[in-house]
């Protein structure tokens, strides 16, 4: 409803009510002192200035006084007045009116802004909320812009500054709202002087849009812009007032985030910086030992080709094919972290039979399993997982690997898994002495080995296998963690999540007669 | 890597002929006519699936490609081409000799002759003209597709079958997309006739490229 439909129909209103109560005080005539009639009327402009403005109240208090002179006070039927005690009542009339209006109004006032000041605080807090439940830049925007286009019809737009905190108004969004040399104007002059402008304003009033600047502590990293879909109507004072609170709002949650952002980037530079240091030396020790085991047997091999008993030869070949066994192991994971680290892990999943992975796995590590008994039953029900084969039997090599390293020999291992509600869970246990409590996160950290590790023979592992698996099942969609144990053993757990469409079914056969 | 295969090769009695590149190889082996083709697929001058099919363009000579893990669709790509079988690196000796072994004699068959009607390997023992199959002297029975599977790995035991070649051989050509039929009649397989279907002795899972069958080495 615009103000001037709200304008005539306070007055028709007003008019109606004294109206309806001069019909009342005729029919009610005969048993009614003139007084009564006073009262009757005066009653009525009180309920009018209650309800309505004070243009309403007094154009009812005139009315009435005029009802009440003509049709009531002697000589009837004309505005003479005989008796000057009733221009007093006149005057009170009037006089009644007028405070009452005086008084609501303010009351109405107080009242609206009240409410004004709770709905920008509900919305303030609203959005707030909703700022401070996404991570994403992106989705900040797109909620900021959200609610401040809830305050007014229209469309809002919100210009941050680019990375490297340069102003974007070198170069115009191509958006129909910036279109407008006024408007690029008024968002210029809001960005450099941190106040607002445009519409409303007292600056580049002209525009077609409101520009408020998105001011922090520290900077104007932007503005918000909104373009009421009626420009001749404007924005509201109160309107105007919530926008410029949302956006003081949203500027401190944009410096947060993009503060936020650039710790983390440093943090990852000093992590990756770590991560050369640790793969150095880390190379430098492991890729060292079976080097200098391999050179060493060789040249006692070539040096000593007369000197050496059958059995010292093959003692020493089975070192260098040994050791060089260990170095392709160390290389393979090596260049799978280097794969999982940067991004480059594809996985190519197809839709199979866990068994499959899990046997494979197991044929690679037979001859270092020789002293753990496996129990590996799956169950012929579960269903199949869309996996890639090579990962998750990588996934399980690195787990068994673990075993044998971490365990004493004889050590049982148990590999089970079973359905969940839309995943399939996967346990590789074992039991050995477990690990330390408060190390279940910082074995998955890259060069990371259980201070366990160290009390069972030569560990010799690059501390990247749990790493990696933790990468391939992530990649898969999966979790892996490991699951807190009772006392002895330890038991790493990791779901493989039944997602994508379901392969067709496979046909059911009778057997061969 | 060609010095250590030319010195074991030459070891165990072969006469081993040596090319650099992909031009010298594909001359050597129109010119030498040899009995097995190994290819490595990381060639200097050219694609070793080039070769692969330059050389299956005009002959049948076996070819073995070796390649680096992690080639896994090179190697399938090989295969399907029409390699016979593939070694992936770092591999041992006595592997090497038992794929040149078995891409020998498979070469050594005139196309298109019958298999030996009994197969025989570890516990298993298929009759492929009775349509039997018995796991330690017992007979087990086999849906029809699962005995189809057998018996398209029995035909070429001992060497490597991409999912593409079993698919097409069992199920036929519209069924390329249906990895898993091949995957779920495998578990089946070797649950029937495995003694521990996760730990496969027989049906041999070669990772991402396909299956493998283990020859016996009393197979007539």
């Amino acid at each position: 409803m615009t103000s001037r439909q709200l304008w005539i129909r306070e007055y028709a209103w007003a008019t109606g009510i004294i109206g309806l109560t001069t019909g009342l005080a005729l029919a009610l005539r005969p048993y009614l002192q003139i007084t009564d009639v006073a009262m009757l009327l005066l009653l009525a402009v009180v309920f009018v200035a209650y309800r309505h403005r004070r243009g309403p109240a007094v154009t009812a208090s005139l009315l009435s006084i005029a009802v009440f002179d003509f049709l009531f006070v002697p000589p009837y039927y004309t505005f003479n007045v005989h008796n000057a005690a009733f221009y007093l009542t006149f005057a009170v009339m009037l006089g009644v009116a007028l405070s009452m209006s005086q008084l609501t109004g303010r009351i109405r006032e107080q009242a609206e802004e009240a409410s004004e000041r709770e709905h920008q605080a509900r919305t303030l807090y609203a959005m707030s909320q909703e700022l401070a439940d996404t991570a994403r830049a992106q989705d900040q925007v797109a909620i900021v812009t959200k609610h401040i286009s809830n305050v007014a019809p229209g469309q809002a737009r919100i210009l941050l500054d680019d990375e490297e905190g340069k102003s974007r108004f070198s170069r115009w969004p191509e958006d129909p709202v910036f279109e407008s040399v006024a408007v690029r104007v008024a968002a210029t002059w809001a960005y450099e002087r941190g106040e607002s402008a445009g519409l409303g304003t007292g600056h580049c009033a002209e525009a077609e849009a409101l520009v408020v600047p998105l001011r922090s502590p520290t900077h104007v990293s932007g503005v918000v812009l909104v373009q009421p879909s009626d420009p001749d109507a404007g924005l509201t004072q109160p309107a105007r007032r919530l926008i410029e609170a949302l956006a003081d709002q949203a500027a401190i949650f944009f410096e947060r985030a993009s503060l936020s952002e650039r710790h983390q980037e440093a943090r990852a530079e000093i992590q990756s910086e770590q991560l050369r240091t640790a793969l150095l030396s880390s190379l430098s020790h492991d890729l060292r030992t079976p080097l200098g085991s391999i050179e060493g047997a060789a040249s006692s091999l070539l040096q000593g080709s007369g000197l050496l008993s059958a059995e010292s030869r093959r003692e020493l070949a089975e070192t260098i094919l040994e050791e060089s066994r260990r170095m392709t192991r160390l290389i393979a994971n090596l260049l799978d972290m280097v794969r999982v680290e940067s991004g480059a892990l594809t996985v190519q999943k197809e839709w199979q039979p866990l068994e499959e992975a899990l046997g494979v796995a197991l044929l690679r590590v037979e001859d270092r399993l020789a002293d753990h008994p496996v129990d590996a039953r799956l169950p012929a029900t579960l269903p199949l997982v869309p996996i890639d084969e090579l990962l998750i039997e990588q996934v399980f090599i690195n787990l068994l690997e673990n075993v044998i390293r971490h365990t004493a020999s004889g050590t049982p291992i148990r590999i089970s898994a079973w359905a969940a509600a839309d995943a399939v869970v996967v346990e590789v246990a074992d039991q050995g002495c477990g690990i330390p409590p408060g190390e279940a996160e910082t074995i998955f950290r890259k060069f990371q080995r259980s201070s366990s590790a160290d009390r069972i023979g030569p560990a010799g592992g690059s501390g990247l296998g749990l790493t990696i698996c933790r990468g391939i099942i992530t990649a898969h969609g999966g979790r892996i963690w490991l699951e807190p144990t009772d006392g002895r053993g330890a038991a790493f757990r990791f779901t493989l999540p039944l997602d994508g469409s379901a392969p067709r079914e496979v046909p059911a056969e009778a057997l061969e007669s | 890597m060609r010095r250590f295969l030319g010195a074991t090769l030459r070891a165990h009695g072969y006469q081993v002929v040596e090319a650099a590149s992909a031009r010298e190889g594909l001359a050597q082996a129109s010119g030498r006519n040899p009995d097995v083709i190994l290819l490595d697929l990381g060639l200097p001058d050219l694609d070793g699936l080039e070769v692969a099919r330059e050389i299956r363009r005009t002959a049948r000579t076996p070819i073995i490609v070796i390649s680096a893990r992690g080639q896994e669709q090179d190697k399938v790509a090989a295969l399907d081409l029409g390699a016979d079988d593939y070694l992936t690196k770092p591999f041992g000796v006595p592997e090497l000799l038992a794929r040149m072994r078995v891409a020998i004699r498979h070469s050594a068959l005139p196309p298109g002759s019958l298999p030996a009607p009994i197969f025989q390997s570890g516990e298993l023992r298929v009759d492929l003209i009775r349509r039997k199959v018995f796991r330690d002297g017992q007979e087990t029975r086999l849906t029809p597709t699962e005995y189809k599977l057998l018996a398209a790995l029995v035909r070429q035991a001992g060497r490597v079958m991409t999912h593409r070649q079993l698919l097409q051989e069992v199920w036929g050509s519209n069924y390329q997309e249906q990895g898993h039929y091949l995957r779920v009649y495998m578990a089946q397989l070797r649950r029937k006739l495995e003694m521990d279907p996760t730990r496969p002795r027989l049906f041999i899972t070669e990772p991402g490229v396909g299956y493998r069958l283990r020859e016996g080495e009393s197979s007539v």
